[in-house]
């Protein structure tokens, strides 16, 4: 089993698990469907392409930083007549960090890691508007994992330092715990339930299961400080390479 | 194929001002960094680049977006054959209903009579988003298969398999240049869906802004001597801000909604390479209109960076995570500018990207600290050679 993690970090997410129509809610963490439909469309699936493959993946998330839920107002209005047309709400969670983790079989989580490298669909952090402020794959190759989808979360340093490295602030510590949300396994009961677990794209009839989920605490380790970590030379791996080793516990 | 994807970061200054307000009339606002920004949506901003387009494009270049498509395609029919005009309104009506599959209803409206306006003609339920290109198809299907106008004719031609295909077809190629930029969704019929080209992110301060108020009277012009008080009063909420924008282009994408070229001689890549520089056109010069008259901030950029990125676009709203303080000399640019570049750099290097082509065009002598990034063009040229560089892309592989 091989886990690949996903940095989410931007000014705007939006994961909604219930969002229609003119209330478009946001979860406070992402979905399995919103980071499921961003590795589909980083393989350049079509909207009614098969998920069973993607589904079938151990999800989880941690919360590295939880950020703020905002209330975006949206307004349309008909170019023709000047009238207003439904109002909607839209929710966005502003100045979050999360790191998303997906367990499965290792060919796939590989080909998952190369998609990601050179995506086929421009990813967003669940809605268009909501572009990721930096690469989804975290650098030196420590996106691919050996370790179960638990301990690769718990032993990834945290990640919502702010700000370029050169600015951040030096004091800036982690928090001294991080919630996580992990699938449920079917012979424990969860905490809590999602209807997010993704069956079908297609716009025309989009379909969820329900999810369990647990919750569970991670200690944050901070990023070990290195001020010249930024100026060694790149990773030469490319997209046309074969994906990297592993990245094994050695934190 | 090389990947050719295209992002753009755009340094604006924008006084005093409330361009994009939420359901209170105060401008929109985020937090980031832990810090309340000034913050424009980017569905405000992808409006504004629209209406740019106007003056950039020609009229067949760009599509119609509204409700009111049987209206729009009954003009087309009349203006292609004005001996059908008796039935235009019908006629529109099927082969819309044959193309896209959307049902249309005439709005049930009330007038003072209490009965609806004898002028209303059937609407889709929702915004439709069709281009010129394609509602002139639509129109000579319309002509074509009636038999000289007649809607029962056209309605038993549509229900052959063949000619509702071609109806449907009529919609699904030939997309406009905002279409295959911005994407469509049609509700009732996904197949004819587009997915969008172009990524628009919220503009964000790059500063701490809060909203301030303006308290304002005005004087009743008739009022006597006698009475001294205000006619009104009121107040308006605005902010400025030195704004960080951003978008990110698919070119591969925006190629493949365009299609190749429409004339033989034309090269394949010149649909999408146009519609590429119209939108950094129109993106970079476009301003949201919200209060103009009242706040006249007519404003364009101070700097703008355009990059051709093989693999995914960079979003460097990181570089103002943590805020631009106030300095004693003010402003925000100088600062903002140095920041950028050393985020730049920074990310580039770290994640290998730093060989990316990169061209800057930058006003005034606070924008230098971004200097060191690559030349420093005029817009004209620099949207000349993104466009070049962007066809060669293309050419080359397909």
């Amino acid at each position: 089993m091989t886990t690949l993690l996903l940095r989410l970090a931007g000014p705007l997410q939006s994961w909604g698990a219930s969002a229609r129509f003119v209330q478009r809610t946001t979860e406070n963490a992402p979905t399995k469907s919103g980071v499921l439909g961003l590795l589909a469309g980083a393989e350049g699936r079509p909207r009614d392409a098969d998920l069973s493959d993607l589904a079938a993946l151990r999800f989880g998330v941690r919360i590295d930083r939880p950020g703020s839920r905002i209330r975006d107002f949206h307004t349309a209005e008909n170019r023709d007549t000047g009238r207003a047309l439904p109002l909607s709400d839209r929710y966005y969670l502003a100045d979050a960090v999360f790191l998303a983790g997906v367990e499965g079989e290792d060919t796939f989580i590989r080909r998952l890691y190369t998609a990601v490298d050179a995506p086929r669909f421009l990813p967003y952090l669940g809605r268009r508007s909501c572009p990721p402020s930096h690469p989804l794959l975290l650098q030196d190759n420590a996106s691919l994992s050996s370790l179960p989808l638990e301990d690769a979360l718990r032993n990834t340093p945290w990640q919502g330092g702010r700000g370029p490295l050169s600015h951040r602030p030096p004091r800036e510590q982690p928090p001294a715990e991080l919630n996580m949300l992990l699938d449920c396994p079917p012979q424990d009961t969860p905490d809590i339930q999602l209807r997010d677990t993704p069956l079908s794209y297609n716009p025309s009839h989009r379909r969820y299961a329900m999810r369990g989920i647990q919750a569970r605490h991670a200690t944050a380790s901070a990023p070990v400080h290195d001020p010249t970590a930024h100026l060694r030379p790149a990773p030469t791996a490319r997209h046309d390479s074969p994906a990297p080793p592993l990245a094994t516990d050695d934190f | 194929m090389r990947r050719s994807i295209i992002d753009i970061h755009i340094l604006q200054n924008v006084p005093p001002s409330n361009i994009n307000r939420d359901d209170t009339g105060t401008p929109k606002s985020a937090y980031y960094g832990g810090e309340r920004r000034a913050r424009v949506s980017s569905q405000a901003w992808k409006r504004a680049t629209r209406e740019q387009f106007k003056q950039l494009l020609p009229p067949e270049e760009l599509g119609v977006r509204t409700k009111r498509v049987v209206e729009v395609l009954a003009e087309h029919i009349v203006k292609r054959d004005a001996t059908v005009a008796d039935n235009a309104v019908k006629l529109a009506e099927e082969v819309l209903t044959a193309a896209t599959g959307s049902t249309l209803e005439t709005p049930k409206r009330k007038t003072k009579e209490g009965d609806q306006g004898s002028d209303t003609l059937p609407e889709s339920k929702y915004l439709m988003f069709l281009s010129r290109r394609q509602l002139d198809a639509l129109a000579d299907i319309a002509i074509g298969s009636s038999g000289g106008g007649d809607p029962a004719t056209l309605k038993a031609e549509l229900k052959d398999k063949k000619n509702k295909a071609q109806a449907r077809a009529a919609v699904d190629s030939r997309h406009s240049v905002d279409i295959a930029l911005f994407g469509r969704m049609v509700a009732d019929a996904a197949g004819l869906n587009v997915e969008a080209a172009a990524q628009v992110a919220h503009a964000l301060s790059v500063h701490r802004s809060e909203v301030e108020s303006d308290y304002y009277t005005a004087v009743d012009d008739q009022s006597g001597d006698s009475e001294s008080g205000a006619g009104m009063i009121g107040t308006v909420d605005f902010n400025s801000a030195t704004l960080y924008r951003y978008a990110a282009v698919d070119v591969n994408e925006l190629h493949r909604n365009l299609g190749s070229g429409l004339a033989p001689e034309q090269p394949p890549s010149t649909p999408a390479t146009k519609a590429l520089t119209s939108f950094l056109e129109a993106f970079i010069t476009s301003l949201p209109t919200g209060k103009i008259n009242t706040f006249a901030h007519h404003t364009l950029p101070s700097v703008v960076i355009v990059k051709l990125r093989d693999r995914w676009p960079l979003n460097f709203v990181g570089a103002f995570e943590t805020p631009i303080p106030k300095t004693s000399a003010g402003g925000f640019l100088r600062e903002s500018c140095d920041r950028l570049a050393a985020h730049i750099t920074e990310m580039e290097q770290a994640y290998g990207l730093d060989s990316d082509p990169t061209w800057v065009f930058r006003v005034g002598e606070e924008t230098k600290g971004l200097a060191d990034l690559g030349s420093t063009l005029t817009l004209e040229t620099l949207l000349q050679q993104v466009g070049s560089a962007v066809s060669e892309r293309l050419e080359s592989g397909a």
